[in-house]
């Protein structure tokens, strides 16, 4: 049944500081072998509400609460979990009051971008495990804070990165470790989309059943605009290529050992084709140096020759067609090269005479990827896209954002301090400048 | 069977539906026809044709608020049923006057018709309303995508169309499942769910409305199922656009040609005006909830005292309607789009039912919230 009792004004008046009262309030449930986990999801979007019905499809889980902030979204994501777990959900459009349910195991959090650190900050303060969507953090201070949360309360929080999941991402991470392709010195990384410009519409009230107020949360709340789309604006996002690309960076990272952070960052682009108004770039190239080679990140937003891997190719045996595929990655060695795809495409070699020596096809993997989120409740086992690998793949995107904003710089960064020594005025990037009270993540979580 | 006429079975299966159905629904199936008949017809400069004739008996039907015909046949010697193309009709698929009609299906020796023996024919009516010619104040802004009707302005002109006066039910889709999907195809098993659909598959392969749930709006469809659907009647979904005017109205509700009726509420973001759906505890659509009367969806045209300006039933909540617009993703870019849908749901709080609130859904998800409608745009 939809919770309409918490206003607005109730959800500010009790501030973030209250949240530190949750971990007292509800404690932590003991999970019993044979019982369901019991799950709340944050965000009822496409992502939000496919999780929360795949989710509820497990026998092994319960989806007990569904929150957004805006109910327009209530009715697909409740009627798609209702039916398939056959049992009611609560509705809320304030997640808090789903924080303090002591039966809540886990929650899910598919929010925008600058919600994702708030809300695991303040489920892990509250005793959830957090399996909270890509990217992860909306800047790279954030993602300190949310390992921070992490190991304080001892969390399982994991990220949607479902590729490290996959068994042949796995395969692959042997073969580049075999030493069979040489010494690595260059990784190429694609990510080719095509978006359309978001349409021109004036500012106007927010629609009755929005808490737009809410849904700026920490960020600012600028006024609402129908058309503005979320993800191009810096204000809430980590734009619209590291949304999506974060899952190639976070492969690459994971087949090269899940190497930390670059020694340095490197950029260039701007907003060529869509000039609508947004702040984001829709060209995008990065070189990362590491000790012993460079990651090269490309991506835009205008190349319709260059496509994800069509849903046939998906999931079967078949191999993509590289050189038009958008969302490849090479590794470059001494002895040989080596394709990688994301959707379960597989991957291929070729020796120093360009001829294919091996070819393992690949399936993907949401569904391995939310096993073992469920098992790592249970067994409080690092899950396979822990947080601090999470954080390590989308600081690859906060460094290309910052170089770029800087003026497109190439930026030494210090691995240590996670800050740019060289560059104070791209430190300003490291953290958001203003979190609009009472959303504020404290320096101590 | 007399050869001259038509089989008379809409007739009564529309009058042994209507017997279930709800008390207060009108028009939820296909118009009564009767007295249908056929015979040929020869003339000098347009060759061989088939002249139909019947009885729309429906006293509503008028120039507002019209029937839709669309004929179908199957040669005897074949298993499938075929639309007679609406260019052979001589656009007599738009009928605007209850009592005798008739109309003419011309080019029937292209058809490799020749004789009556050789064909079955069968004739339907669907109840339309009449949205004019017209600017209207278009305060949708969809994402991203496909806009079938190209563009965002407001105000924003749209020739005349006719819209469904009411979602596509139970009834005429078991219809078309029993003509067309009687290999499975276009049915779910979900839609047996006796309080969300109640469409029954026999064991025969023919489909059959549950007791009392003909009048119901048929959900579980797929986007591909209902253009299914409507290219069996030689209908189409509703662009986004189309389906804001038939609930909002235009500038001038007689059009602009007439400009004689102004719209008194260009702007409402309701069929029937500005007040929520739930105002003063008067429910005027079927959300959320089981005060408006129902826990799930409603018969159609139950709420009809809230009816659009043109008299369109359910446009807010009941079903969720799919529209011909789709909405691309900034992941699945290049791959199938995000249908839009529009209108809300039964299982939708009142905000979420309005003129512009328009969720996406892949199109081949269904579910208990999604419905539609079709539209004939001359």
């Amino acid at each position: 049944m939809q919770n309409k009792t918490v206003t607005r004004r109730t959800f500010v008046k009790h501030s973030l500081m209250a949240a530190t009262t949750l971990t007292a309030l509800s404690g932590r449930r003991v999970l019993g072998a044979n019982e369901k986990v019991v799950l709340g999801v944050m965000g009822l979007g496409g992502r939000g509400t496919y999780l929360a019905e795949s989710f509820a499809k497990r026998s092994d889980v319960q989806i007990a609460y569904l929150c957004d902030v805006d109910t327009r979204r209530f009715a697909r994501a409740r009627e798609a979990v209702e039916e398939a777990q056959n049992h009611k959900v609560v509705l809320l459009q304030d997640f808090r009051k789903m924080l303090e349910d002591r039966s809540v195991d886990a929650i899910v959090n598919a929010t925008p971008d600058h919600w994702h650190a708030l809300g695991s900050i303040l489920a892990c303060q509250a005793g959830k495990d957090v399996f909270v969507e890509k990217p992860m953090a909306h800047s790279l201070w954030e993602g300190r804070k949310m390992i921070e949360a992490a190991r304080k309360y001892q969390r399982v929080v994991t990220v949607g990165t479902q590729s490290r999941s996959a068994p042949y991402v796995k395969q692959a991470v042997d073969y580049v470790r075999s030493g069979k392709l040489g010494e690595i010195c260059l990784v190429r990384v694609f990510n080719m989309m095509q978006h359309a410009p978001q349409p021109a519409a004036p500012n106007q009230a927010p629609p009755p059943g929005l808490d737009y107020d809410m849904w700026c949360g920490p960020a600012a709340m600028l006024p609402y605009n129908p058309s503005r789309q979320w993800l191009n604006q810096w204000e809430y996002s980590c734009g619209p290529i590291p949304g999506d690309a974060v899952h190639q960076l976070d492969l690459a990272r994971l087949l090269m050992g899940d190497i930390p952070c670059p020694a340095s960052v490197s950029a260039t682009g701007a907003i060529y084709a869509l000039k609508d108004g947004r702040d984001t770039p829709d060209t995008q190239l990065a070189a990362f140096e590491y000790d012993k080679f460079t990651l090269l990140f490309e991506s835009a937003l205008w190349t319709p020759y260059m496509k994800k891997t069509p849903m046939d190719v998906r999931d079967t045996d078949e191999m993509p067609n590289w050189p038009f595929n958008a969302t490849r990655i090479e590794v470059l060695g001494t002895k040989g090269f080596m394709c990688v795809g994301r959707h379960g495409d597989g991957w291929q070699v070729f020796n120093e005479n360009s001829s294919l020596i091996a070819t393992v096809p690949g399936r993907q993997a949401d569904q391995e990827h939310q096993d073992n989120f469920i098992q790592c409740i249970r067994s409080r086992a690092k899950p396979a896209a822990d947080v601090e690998q999470g954080h390590y793949s989308v600081l690859l995107c906060h460094l290309a954002n910052i170089a770029w904003r800087a003026g497109n710089k190439k930026l030494a960064f210090d691995t240590r301090t996670e800050s740019f020594p060289d560059a104070p005025e791209a430190n300003r990037y490291l953290r958001r400048a203003a979190y609009r009270e009472p959303w504020v993540i404290p320096d101590q979580v | 069977v007399n050869r001259n006429t038509i089989k008379p079975w809409i007739g009564l299966m529309v009058l042994t539906m209507l017997i279930l159905v709800h008390a207060t629904c009108v028009h939820g199936q296909w118009l009564a026809l009767t007295n249908v008949t056929h015979r040929f017809a020869l003339s000098e400069l347009g060759g061989a044709h088939i002249l139909i004739e019947y009885d729309l008996n429906d006293t509503n039907v008028s120039h507002q608020v019209p029937a839709y015909l669309f004929i179908r046949y199957r040669k005897q010697s074949a298993q499938s049923w075929n639309l007679v193309s609406p260019q052979l009709l001589q656009g007599r698929q738009v009928v605007t006057s209850p009592g005798h009609n008739q109309c003419a299906w011309w080019g029937i020796n292209q058809a490799g018709i020749t004789n009556l023996d050789q064909v079955e024919i069968r004739i339907r009516a669907l109840a339309m309303a009449r949205v004019p010619a017209g600017l209207f104040r278009k305060k949708s802004v969809p994402g991203a995508g496909h806009d079938s009707s190209k563009g965002h302005k407001d105000p924003f002109y749209l020739p005349e169309y006719f819209i469904a006066r009411y979602e596509t039910t139970v009834a005429m889709y078991a219809d078309y499942l029993n003509e067309f999907g009687t290999d499975g195809s276009g049915w779910n098993p979900k839609m047996l769910d006796a309080q969300r659909c109640g469409l029954e598959k026999l064991t025969s392969g023919l489909y059959k409305a549950l007791p009392g749930r003909a009048n119901y709006p048929v959900n579980y469809v797929s986007w591909y199922d209902a253009a299914g659907f409507l290219a069996w009647c030689g209908l189409r979904l509703p662009t986004e656009a189309e389906w804001e005017k038939a609930l909002r109205g235009g500038l001038y509700l007689d059009g602009d040609d007439s400009r004689k009726i102004a719209n008194p509420m260009p702007e409402r973001p309701f069929p029937w005006g500005n007040e929520a759906p739930d105002a003063g505890g008067v429910y005027r659509c079927n959300v959320d909830g089981d005060q408006d009367g129902f826990a799930f969806t409603a018969p159609v045209g139950n709420f009809r005292r809230f009816n659009s300006p043109y008299g369109v039933g359910d446009l807010s909540a009941n079903v969720a309607e799919w529209t011909l617009d789709w909405y691309q993703t900034s992941y699945h870019a290049g791959l199938d789009g995000f249908r839009i849908l529009r209108g809300g749901s039964w299982m939708d709080p009142p905000a979420g039912v309005d003129a512009v609130s328009a969720p996406t859904s892949l199109p081949l998800k269904s579910s208990s919230l999604m419905g539609f409608r079709a539209v004939f745009a001359p």
